[in-house]
């Protein structure tokens, strides 16, 4: 048989998917995420890098809206995150679609590590090279989950992902309450990029998302929203 | 389509505690084509206040039946429903005939007093037609009682 | 064996169903009413219980609406053996969504789903015309009505079947307050009126139209479940 018909994502004779150790890697060089589900909605943010002060920085997509319910980010590898981007954004229409209503976050995160993990086994393919942090809000409430390039997923009260993670992780965890309000995850995330960041933080320099309102019998239903520069400004003033 | 359905309508008749009532819808067509949202299917026969010897319209019921009988094999395209003092039951014709059925067989109970008739087979009528492509464009109820014809015209759905 | 039998055996094989003139139906109509009455906190579904073929009565206790694992309940009229068969399709798929959800579905999405279950089946429909009924997301009283195809609309009240041209008007006028002066339409019944017009409803039918009678399968669908009772109907 064709040799290419095989899966390049071979063990290792330690037990090891040696590909899939190269992707977490990837993600490991990739920009900070982090991620924060508050009593009343969830938070997930980004650092925005921009190779050169020449980039048109108003145009780079970090942190993206999936559906009404559910965004994203991630680190890692831009043209991946795209891909499955595409890939959840679809796969949200289609439930709504079968069902008239937005897919329960677990449920799309499932259909996304699937996706990742069939990269993991498949032939003439690599997995992809992110990370991805979701916070979404469904019938149970909040919630924020990870999905790793092995297709595993897990969900969290606030964690980070990418270059930054394991000391964005330990400020978390001294940060972190359950009681937490949205406004004030808004904050500890923009202080928990500003930990590790490289020169001055500005509303151009970070992405975030939110999405909180929810669960109030006969209010509005809870929407995903990426956060203006302007919106970011007023985070920012009153974190200085 | 059947030739019965060719012009398309609704006529109604009903028995109350002594009066009956008889209604049609206004439409006339040539099939889906409406032609004429004003046109009378109610005629009468018998004018109950002449001197003169009027027909029974037991008897008048016998004659139109025979006349139909008559043109056994070349028929008349109607579907004829003759209503008056005394004596009648409550037959429905015309495109509208299943939802009238099932109006006048909820709606309908016996003894029931002139101006309950009137809004009984209104109900009936309106309600039958709306439901029928064929038939509907305004009505019009005659309640006949032994005082006299009450005849209203009833507005209804253009469409 | 002679080699030589089978060289002369017949290149077309006969089937039931290439005579001419007489050509094979998958289809048949078994007759029969159903309808559904929405309340703001409850539903009232109805379905005549004779099933007949022609002049033919198969059956006069064989149920057309069905109370699935949901707590919603499916009046069907149209081919009886495709209305089974789309029971078992919706419980299969309700399952499903079951197992990945950890709950059952709600009516909405399940009306979703039923209209996406018939249209898959365009070019072969299931021959049924469902009524898809329970409690919305708010607790309140929701009907679906669909076509054999999957055309959905959700509706406060709804008769399909063999009696369906005597009933729907007869559900506008008492129901819907059709054609009458100073009457809110969208205005919803009381609990007993309800029931009362579904039953009027169907003892007016079943007087005129052949196909419907035997017996009345009655559902109550509110908080605390599905109430269902049996009526007698006439049986000539």
């Amino acid at each position: 048989m064709d040799a290419y018909s095989f899966s390049l994502t071979t063990f290792a004779p330690n037990g090891k998917l040696l590909q899939i150790e190269h992707a977490l890697a990837a993600v490991s060089n990739g920009s900070t995420s982090v991620g924060i589900k508050a009593a009343n909605g969830v938070v997930i943010a980004t650092e925005k890098k921009a190779g050169s002060s020449l980039i048109e920085v108003s145009t780079l997509e970090y942190v993206v809206k999936v559906c009404d319910t559910i965004g994203m980010v991630y680190s890692g590898m831009g043209p991946d995150f795209r891909v499955l981007v595409n890939a959840a954004r679809k796969s949200a229409q289609k439930y709504r679609r079968i069902y008239m209503e937005d897919p329960p976050v677990r449920i799309l995160v499932k259909e996304l590590a699937s996706i990742m993990q069939e990269f993991t086994q498949s032939g003439g393919v690599r997995p992809f090279g992110v990370s991805l942090l979701l916070a979404g809000v469904d019938e149970r409430g909040p919630s924020l989950y990870q999905v790793d390039p092995s297709g595993s997923y897990f969900p969290w009260k606030a964690t980070a992902i990418g270059k930054n993670m394991i000391n964005a992780k330990t400020f978390l965890e001294k940060r972190f309450n359950g009681d937490m309000e949205l406004e004030d995850a808004v904050h500890t995330a923009i202080l928990t990029l500003k930990e590790g960041f490289e020169g001055q933080m500005t509303e151009t320099s970070i992405d975030v998302g939110i999405i909180g309102g929810l669960g109030v019998e006969g209010g509005a239903k809870p929407t995903f929203q990426c956060l203006s520069p302007a919106e970011i400004k007023d985070y920012l003033s009153n974190i200085v | 389509m059947s030739i019965m359905e060719y012009n398309g309508s609704a006529v109604v008749a009903m028995v109350g505690k002594n009066c009956v009532a008889i209604a049609a819808d206004k439409r006339l067509g040539q099939r889906a084509l409406t032609v004429d949202m004003n046109f009378q299917k109610v005629f009468p026969i018998t004018d109950r206040t002449a001197e003169e010897r009027i027909i029974e319209p037991k008897t008048f019921s016998n004659l139109v039946s025979h006349m139909l009988y008559e043109r056994r094999f070349g028929p008349y395209f109607v579907e004829p429903v003759i209503a008056g003092l005394d004596k009648d039951n409550k037959p429905f014709v015309g495109t509208a005939s299943d939802n009238l059925f099932g109006m006048c067989e909820s709606l309908w109970e016996p003894d029931l007093e002139p101006e309950e008739l009137f809004e009984t087979i209104s109900q009936a009528l309106l309600n039958a037609v709306d439901r029928d492509a064929m038939s509907g464009w305004g009505a019009v109820v005659h309640v006949i009682t032994k005082d006299g014809v009450i005849t209203r015209d009833l507005k209804g759905r253009m469409d | 064996m002679d080699f030589a039998q089978f060289q002369q055996a017949p290149v077309s094989v006969p089937t039931e169903h290439h005579s001419h003139g007489n050509r094979w139906d998958p289809y048949v109509d078994n007759g029969g009413t159903s309808l559904a009455i929405a309340g703001e906190d409850f539903v009232v579904v109805a379905s005549d219980t004779r099933q007949s073929n022609g002049y033919s009565i198969n059956s006069r206790y064989s149920p057309k609406a069905f109370e699935l694992s949901n707590g919603s309940v499916l009046a069907t009229t149209g081919y009886h053996a495709d209305a089974l068969k789309l029971v078992e399709h919706i419980e299969q798929r309700a399952q499903l969504y079951f197992h990945k959800h950890d709950r059952a579905m709600n009516v909405s999405a399940m009306a979703q789903m039923l209209s996406g279950i018939l249209y898959s089946k365009r070019f072969f429909p299931y021959y049924v015309f469902p009524i898809l009924s329970g409690l919305d997301a708010k607790g309140k009283g929701a009907v679906y009505t669909y076509d054999p195809v999957g055309n959905m609309e959700r509706v406060n009240y709804q008769a399909y079947g063999s009696a369906s041209a005597l009933v729907q008007p007869f559900l506008d006028s008492q129901v819907g307050f059709k054609n009458q002066r100073n009457a809110d339409p969208s205005r919803l019944l009381e609990r007993p009126q309800a029931v009362k017009l579904a039953i009027d409803a169907f003892t007016g039918a079943t007087e005129r139209d052949i196909h419907t009678g035997d017996w009345l399968d009655l559902f109550i669908i509110d908080q605390d479940g599905i109430h269902q009772t049996k009526r007698e109907l006439k049986h000539d």
